[in-house]
């Protein structure tokens, strides 16, 4: 189709590569760091816009998973209990054995619709989130565990952060590619038509159920994957990041940047982890102006900023037509 | 010849009220087959037990001779019910393009899998375009669905119906809220489909005109009950069909 | 255990069930009038808590001064709440919008109670002391029972009955129920339904900032008080969403649960309440009173 070398998409790429060439050279330490966190959040953000963008699905449980990525990472690789596994045989294994794990516990929970699955997900995050914060043997309690291995691609060692970037940088862009592909695929379409309206989509021979627990695993193993990059590029893993607050944050993320998005999640994740940083000045309001923000996003374009610059664009569209039409007469 | 969609014995209550009362009929492949009725006889209620979005009460629904009461509604799809609805059902916030995928997608059957894989299934534009051609509809590819009107979904939605190539089609009142010219090409579309495709069409209309012009045979259902089949003119004469209606709807 | 630990825990566990009620009671509340699940709801009583331990501590006001004063402010809390929060987002084309505005007002009043009042928590003496300003007990046969915990249960109570009664049994409050559900139909009887809407949200923000002040002396006053809010979410799954008794049965077998397996297993206390909760779901996911509602094709 012709719409993938519009000059849209060539700004885009060109936008991306200039994001991958400046900002390891301007960045370095603390600040590298932020930028890599948020491209980890943006894996998980993607398996949010599977479910809730395309699917229509409110989920908070991506952080269970995100957490049973890490918690999975940091028993293979730390010999806590006796395992040693070489780190990236251990990081591919991880979405693998999540995928299992949520399309098992999403088999159970999307028995459930609307807000009876969303409310199912809350619940799931607080039982994680007990467990990962108390039971030592796997989850190392309250202390969490530290002493994580650092990825190991053939003998070269992830150590600065700045290298970490370009891992993670090129993980997004296959995530976001496959997502895209997902988006542009009979799932994605099917999950859309699940979306607006299961009865229709029911009729049109989809199997609502069981494409719905295939978002949901996507979803988590998206989300396992990113805790494992996580763990490993922090060295360390605390049940602090998997309550339920930062599931909202998860969701508030995706729907921020605009949740059906490919391009939405990714400025969404930087947005909602680098803005604060930017903004530090105004540190004790950032929080505040944060809430604020999110309710008039919701407010005026609740499909988030690239809700909003599709509408900007059809503005202009529209706008460039009528003067072709008054030009014409 | 062997009907393709039989219904034996249709029963369904919504609490107190009769929907549908040993309804017992069937539709061979290749013909258009009326179902009216004034409002409320329960024709869409009929529609939903045959697409398996309502359970009956009672009965059974055939699909080429084979049971399918016990099947769930989207392999009932799969397995070629295809279905509009009363009121247009589609994805408000996707393109044109994706909501008529939907149909050849359920015509494909491939699979998410492959799908993804992009293996290459029917010639999804050649289709469409044939089936365009005959529906006279043309807009911009790009668009939201929300913004055609009204006229031009119902169309649609037969088109996209059509593109998942079933071998029965449930039409639940086409020519509502479409001008002339329009429910012309939705006879059209309807004529495709059975005289050279050999869908069986079980079509619900309340315009006479359409449903004398297109239909051989012709149920009359009234508080759920069927009170009489036949062919366009056996039923315009028929007593009990002219009480149901004038006892139901005087300016229908 | 033996009998005395036994009641101070079901006493906890009521009094807890009572906050936990008046909280889900608000929920639903809400999701009949404008069908909104509300995330903010356990942040509106830790704002709550704050607004009125603030009058008391720093306004110094006496009870009977404060009891009004706050209501002003629990008015005013409400209606900036829906004219904010809800109304703008009404006709909202993405339903998850409505439910994300309100996490956003969740972050804003946690804020706003820390940029106010500051980060570190404030104790507020119970309402009934002993001489030596300890925390007021109660005998009953020999077995102490703390004051606030009592209280905690009759206030609930009372209230809840009250708005109970005004939805269930008063000629107003179906009115206002009714011009919730279908603002056509009111606004033919004269009823406006921002009018109905506005008072269900007030309704809604005293009921909880009156559970944040009931249990400000016993959990302290701190932003943290909105996590309260899962556990009413618990209670409204567990009574059947929608129906407000089942929500406040709920609610109690909540708190009954959580206090009793504090004492067991400590740190796991949530895995019971929340497998409660999934184990509800999945096998009766209408909950103990709710009834089924199906799609019309
Ligand atoms: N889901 C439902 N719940 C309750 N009653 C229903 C439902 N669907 C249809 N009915 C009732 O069944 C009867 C038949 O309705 P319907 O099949 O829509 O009629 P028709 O399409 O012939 O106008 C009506 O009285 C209608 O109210
Ligand atoms: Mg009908």
């Amino acid at each position: 189709m012709k719409r993938k070398f519009s000059p849209e998409a060539i700004v885009l790429v060109s936008l991306l590569v200039l994001f991958i060439i400046i900002t390891p050279r301007v960045l370095s330490g603390y600040s590298m760091n932020v930028v890599n966190i948020a491209l980890m959040f943006a894996i998980v953000a993607y398996g949010i816009s599977v479910m809730l963008g395309m699917g229509g699905q409110l989920t908070f449980a991506a952080v269970s998973f995100m957490g049973g990525g890490a918690y999975f990472m940091a028993n293979m690789c730390t010999d806590r209990l006796g395992i040693n596994m070489p780190t990236l045989p251990a990081l591919l294994l991880t979405p693998v054995v999540f995928a299992g794990i949520a399309f098992v516990i999403g088999l159970l929970l999307l028995k459930l619709s609307g807000t009876y699955f969303t409310f199912s997900t809350i619940a799931l995050v607080q039982v994680t989130y007990a467990f990962y914060n108390n039971y030592k043997p796997l989850f190392g309690g309250a202390d969490g565990i530290s002493g994580i291995p650092t990825l190991n691609l053939f003998g070269y060692k992830f150590t600065s952060y700045n290298t970490w970037f370009y891992v993670l940088i090129f993980l997004v862009i296959i995530v976001a590619v496959i997502v895209e592909l997902i988006r542009d695929s009979q799932l994605g379409r099917s999950l859309a038509a699940i979306r607006d309206n299961e009865t229709a989509a029911l009729t049109m021979g989809i199997n609502v159920y069981m494409t719905k627990v295939i978002a949901f695993t996507i979803a988590g193993a998206l989300a396992a994957f990113g805790g494992a990059l996580w763990c490993m590029h922090g060295r360390f893993v605390g049940s602090d990041m998997f309550n339920y607050l930062n599931a909202a944050q998860f969701i508030i993320m995706a729907m921020l940047g605009g949740v059906n998005n490919t391009v939405g999640i990714f400025v969404g994740a930087l947005l909602v982890k680098v803005l604060p940083e930017i903004l530090r000045s105004l540190q004790s309001y950032m929080q505040l102006i944060w809430g604020f923000f999110i309710i008039l996003l919701m407010v005026f374009m609740p499909t988030g900023l690239a809700g909003l610059y599709e509408q900007i664009k059809a503005n202009i569209k529209h706008k460039l037509q009528k003067k072709r039409e008054g030009a014409g007469q | 010849m062997k009907p393709i969609l039989r219904l034996d014995g249709i029963c369904k209550n919504f609490g107190g009220v009769v929907a549908a009362k040993d309804v017992t009929f069937s539709v061979l492949p290749g013909e258009v087959h009326g179902l009216i009725g004034p409002n409320g006889a329960g024709k869409s209620t009929l529609m939903n037990i045959i697409s398996g979005i309502y359970t009956a009460d009672k009965g059974s629904v055939f699909l080429d001779e084979k049971d399918i009461t016990q099947v769930p509604p989207y392999t009932r799809a799969r397995m070629g019910i295809g279905r509009t609805f009363q009121v247009p059902r589609f994805l408000q916030r996707s393109n044109i393009r994706d909501n008529l995928l939907l149909g050849t997608d359920l015509g494909n059957q491939m699979g998410y899998l492959n799908s993804f894989l992009r293996k290459k299934g029917t010639d999804f534009d050649a289709e469409l375009q044939e089936l365009l051609e005959i529906a006279k509809i043309s807009f911009d590819w790009s668009n939201d669905i929300s913004g055609l009107p009204f006229g031009k979904l119902k169309l649609l939605e037969i088109v996209r119906s059509m593109l998942g190539h079933p071998r029965v089609m449930l039409v639940d009142e086409p020519a509502a809220g479409l001008n002339n010219k329009e429910i012309e090409y939705a006879m059209d579309l309807l004529h495709l489909a059975s005289k050279k495709r050999g869908i069986g069409v079980l079509l619900i209309e309340h315009s006479m005109d359409m449903i004398m012009d297109i239909c051989e045979d012709i149920v009359v259902l009234n508080f759920g009950e069927v009170i009489a089949t036949g062919g366009p003119e056996a039923i315009a004469s028929n007593q009990l069909v002219i009480e149901a209606y004038l006892g139901g709807e005087q300016d229908d | 255990m033996d009998f005395r630990l036994f009641c101070t825990l079901a006493l906890n566990g009521i009094a807890m069930g009572v906050v936990y009620a008046m909280l889900a009671m608000g929920l639903i509340l809400l999701i009949r009038a404008v069908g909104v699940m509300n995330f903010a709801q356990g942040d509106l009583l830790m704002f709550g808590a704050y607004v009125t331990s603030s009058l008391i501590l720093d306004f110094e006001l006496p009870l009977y001064l404060m009891i009004p004063v706050s209501f002003i402010c629990f008015v005013v809390i409400g209606l900036v709440f829906m004219f904010t929060i809800y109304w703008p987002l009404r006709k909202a084309s993405y339903p998850a919008a409505t439910i994300i505005a309100t996490m956003g007002a969740s972050i804003i009043l946690k804020e706003l109670a820390t940029l106010i009042w500051g980060a570190l928590p404030r104790s507020l003496p119970p309402i009934i002391t002993d001489a030596n300003g300890k925390p007021g007990i109660l005998y009953i046969g020999g077995i102490p029972l703390q004051w606030q915990y009592v209280l905690t249960i009759i206030v609930g109570a009372i209230l809840i009955f009250l708005i109970h009664m005004l939805f269930e049994k008063l000629y107003v409050g179906k009115m206002m129920q009714a011009a919730c559900q279908d603002s056509y139909a009111a606004n033919l009887m004269g009823v406006p339904a921002i009018a109905t809407i506005s008072a269900t949200y007030i309704i809604v923000v005293c009921l909880a900032s009156v559970g944040g002040f009931m249990i400000a002396p016993i959990y302290m006053v701190r932003n943290t008080l909105g996590t309260l809010q899962l556990r009413a979410f618990a209670g409204v799954v567990i009574g059947g969403f929608g129906n407000i008794k089942g929500a406040i049965i709920g609610s109690l077998i909540v708190g009954l649960v959580e206090v009793f397996s504090t004492v067991f297993l400590s740190g796991y206390k949530d895995v019971t309440v929340f497998m409660l909760i999934i184990l509800f779901l999945l096998i009766r996911p209408q909950g103990l009173f709710g009834g089924k509602i199906a799609d019309k094709a």
